[in-house]
């Protein structure tokens, strides 16, 4: 139990995917304008990051490793990534149209983030059994969420700031992000003992 | 009677997501609308070469996403409008599809694996999980339709200057 713990705590705060890895920045800069934008972003990445990653590591376990085609995961994660997010897309409009019309917008975005394979090559790498694996994903993507929704309200109060004209818009946002980033350098120092 | 319009300067109302839409077809006392592209998706420099473009064309997207209002404002065809929903509708929605399938997932994963400790049942009872989670959703979602929450509310007309980011 405590090293599923840890290893919730490790992928969403010490090796955080977008400060710490680097992964999804096109989403951290293009969706953080708004609080909202943020949530709703963040929750439909959590869902597809979470289910991609089970699908991915049973591609893995039960296709790639035994018939030798580890050469093809690459292209085969983003095969499984691209059927999850249209998956997603049709049970959410399947359940409710509504919620479709609402939150339909991010899911098309989320095949092109960079996060999501990530995550799944990293589980890979990490040769964990399936709950860690669904545990690190769910992590790693609360951790995403975490983020984007930190650096949006950040944005919406730069908004309002006297910034220096050459600093306003994506410059200031950038040295907030670099901030924001040192400030997650301290977790790395935590201690279990 | 419509709803309430809210003003921007009126603090005391709920808080609202706005967007812009435009009118594409008049059914009775119905309008349907489409929503306009946003800058998240397509406005971006590489919108030419983006991936998402393969999954569906921006207008075929959009037309998926088409909405009806009760036209009590006369809008005509090809008119655009500012429509609205609450900002807490929209976290609402965003917990109803994605968190609670997620929740209901996990915790059958979590009870597969303390209770059999093998990576298939632990597969198959996430699935199982996710299935009822969705189905939980699904209740959910009706229950914030029967409330109104989805429904988008007309706001204003968009000036010729308004964008989805104005």
């Amino acid at each position: 139990m405590k090293e599923y713990i840890l290893l919730m705590i490790s992928a969403a705060l010490v090796n955080n995917v977008i400060l710490a890895r680097f992964l999804g920045l096109c989403s951290f800069m293009g969706v953080t304008t708004r609080i909202d934008t943020a949530i709703g972003m963040g929750m439909a990445t959590t869902f597809v990051i979470t289910v991609s990653s089970m699908a991915d590591w049973a591609v893995e376990a039960y296709l790639l490793q035994p018939y030798g085609l580890g050469y093809l995961r690459t292209v085969t994660f983003i095969l499984v990534i691209a059927a999850a997010v249209q998956f997603t897309e049709m049970i959410v409009r399947k359940v409710s149209p509504p919620l479709f019309e609402m939150l339909g917008i991010y899911l098309p975005l989320i095949t092109t983030n960079c996060a999501v394979l990530g995550v799944a090559l990293l589980l890979v790498e990490g040769k964990m059994n399936f709950i860690g694996a669904t545990l690190f994903a769910f992590a790693s993507s609360i951790g995403y969420s975490l983020v984007m929704v930190i650096f949006a309200g950040l944005r919406e109060r730069l908004a309002l700031a006297d910034t220096p004209r050459l600093f306003a818009g994506p410059p200031i946002g950038f040295i907030v992000a670099s901030l924001l980033a040192l400030a997650f350098m301290g977790f790395s120092g935590m201690s279990t003992s | 009677m419509g709803e309430p319009v809210y003003s921007a300067t009126d603090f005391s109302a709920p808080a609202m997501v706005e967007g812009i839409a435009q009118v594409v077809e008049l059914d009775g006392k119905l309008a349907w609308l489409v929503p306009e592209q946003t800058t998240s998706c397509g406005g971006c420099a590489s919108a030419s070469a983006c991936g998402a473009k393969g999954i569906g064309t921006t207008a075929s997207r959009l037309e998926l996403r088409r909405f009806q209002l009760v036209n009590d404002a006369g809008l005509r065809i090809g008119e655009r409008v500012v429509v609205g929903i609450r900002e807490n509708a929209l976290i609402k929605a965003s917990i109803t599809a994605y968190a609670i399938p997620l929740a209901t997932l996990l915790a059958a994963g979590g009870l597969a694996q303390w209770a059999a400790g093998s990576d298939r049942v632990t597969m198959a009872a996430m699935f199982a999980g996710l299935a009822l989670g969705l189905v939980f959703a699904r209740i959910g979602a009706g229950r914030m339709l029967l409330r109104g929450d989805l429904a988008p509310r007309f706001i204003r007309r968009a000036s010729a200057g308004d964008t989805c980011n104005s």
